[in-house]
């Protein structure tokens, strides 16, 4: 089987990029891909072209996960066999709603970053902490939003696409938090596992993210991560089976601080 | 000479291998392909291989088999699906999955519908008959996706040739 190597980048290694059709340009930095005013046609369309290069990096990843790890157990390879499937309807969905709105692939930069970072990890409950509990959890709560925005532009069509997306993401999340702890109830090595996944993660997002000063490519600021957090997707992440202190832990870390502060004084004994 | 209960057992067994290593194939694939449509294919179609191996494998059990009980076909077809698996430029892969080894495989379920007792075994005919209209429509997919991206046939060298060998030595067992 064909392999694909590592590259270092700001002293971390990732994986290099999965192929591409020669129609796109493919980027390792925020920095470098395009982003506009969402209202505008443009900024709709790469909006749209940046949501279907992820889910073929999603496809591209689960498949990979599938082949690169044959003695799992047969059960959750299923789960992974239907996650390719539903990867490859999302592009194609994506990929429609995008020729509807007059675009086209390759017409924007697109990154591989969740690919670069996951299959970096070498064993499957660490890629599962990685891509589905993280990537396509905090997707759950991008899309979310995005599915709210997309109706106050009026543009049902791509909010119906993100919806039925939704809930196919949801099912991803949810058999990996059952299998990471079904793993790990029978290999507790397993956790360390997921932790060192979970602390390279963290080192690959530093490695990659662009400083307070930077603008991308066509010449937005791009002021940090922080200002990007989008809201937590409670009820979503509830139905993935996130438990409480995990989505306390997370509204923590997307920077509701005070809103959970108040919460928790509002629940102290008088 | 009807097959006995542990004959089919172990043909449904060699089925399932070569569902599960064709969706490895399959799966190992996408990442290295850089055409996005034959990517979404795969995507679909290693989801189809998953399945058929699901049913195969829990038929082995009613065949007094462990669940999911799984036999390579052969050493020599093993070594096939490796050289397959190897493969490189899209047009290759596409012809050697889908008009060499799916259509062989196509064949060997047709044949095995005859060789067992449709009554006896009627869920092991069902499982084939739904793999065989399965397979049908896969064929069709990768026509399609060869269609719109006018992709030029490839040349496999000898593989064919290989795997009809492979297989003529599989049925005269």
């Amino acid at each position: 089987m064909e392999e694909i190597g590592y590259f270092d980048y700001n002293g971390v290694r990732f994986r290099s990029e999965p192929a591409r059709d020669d129609c796109f340009t493919v980027v390792r930095r925020d920095l470098d891909l395009h982003e506009y005013d969402a209202a505008s046609d443009i900024g709709k369309r790469e909006s749209v072209h940046r949501h279907m290069s992820n889910e073929i990096t999603s496809l591209d990843i689960a498949a990979d996960c599938l082949a690169d790890f044959p003695d799992t157990p047969w059960e959750l390879r299923l789960e992974l066999a239907r996650q390719c499937w539903d990867e490859s309807r999302h592009v194609a969905a994506l990929n429609r709603r995008l020729q509807q709105m007059g675009g086209r692939k390759g017409e924007f930069p697109i990154s591989t970053f969740e690919w670069s970072v996951t299959c970096a990890i070498d064993n499957l409950a660490g890629r599962l902490a990685s891509q589905n509990r993280t990537f396509e959890a905090g997707a759950m709560d991008v899309v979310g939003d995005h599915i709210r925005q997309w109706r106050e532009y009026g543009d049902n069509e791509t909010a119906d696409v993100l919806e039925a997306i939704l809930a196919d993401e949801i099912q991803h999340v949810r058999f990996a938090n059952r299998w990471i702890k079904r793993l790990a109830a029978e290999d507790r090595r397993v956790l360390l596992r997921i932790v060192a996944a979970v602390s390279y993660l963290s080192s690959a997002n530093q490695a990659l993210a662009p400083t307070a000063e930077e603008r991308n490519a066509v010449g937005v600021p791009l002021d940090g991560f922080a200002s990007r957090v989008p809201a937590v997707n409670i009820h979503d992440r509830q139905l993935a089976e996130f438990s409480d202190e995990e989505i306390h832990e997370i509204l923590k870390q997307a920077g509701f601080r005070t809103l959970v502060s108040d919460t928790a004084a509002e629940q102290q004994p008088r | 000479m009807p097959l006995t209960v542990a004959d089919r057992a172990r043909r449904i067994a060699n089925f399932r291998y070569i569902e599960v290593r064709l969706m490895e194939i399959a799966a190992g694939w996408t990442p290295t392909t850089p055409e996005m449509e034959v990517k979404v294919m795969f995507g679909r179609h290693i989801w189809d291989l998953a399945q058929h191996a699901d049913w195969l494998g829990k038929r082995t059990f009613e065949l007094r088999q462990g669940e999911h009980y799984t036999l390579p076909p052969s050493e020599g077809y093993v070594e096939l699906l490796n050289d397959v698996a190897a493969l490189r430029p899209t047009a290759g892969r596409l012809r050697a999955l889908y008009d060499v080894v799916l259509a062989g495989l196509d064949q060997w379920y047709a044949a095995y519908m005859v060789q067992t007792d449709g009554l006896l075994d009627e869920p092991s005919v069902v499982i084939s008959e739904r793999i065989r209209g399965d397979i049908a429509r896969m064929r069709r997919d990768a026509d399609g996706v060869r269609g719109s991206l006018q992709m030029a046939a490839a040349d496999l060298g000898d593989l064919p040739r290989r795997h009809e060998r492979v297989s003529q030595l599989i049925e005269a067992r």
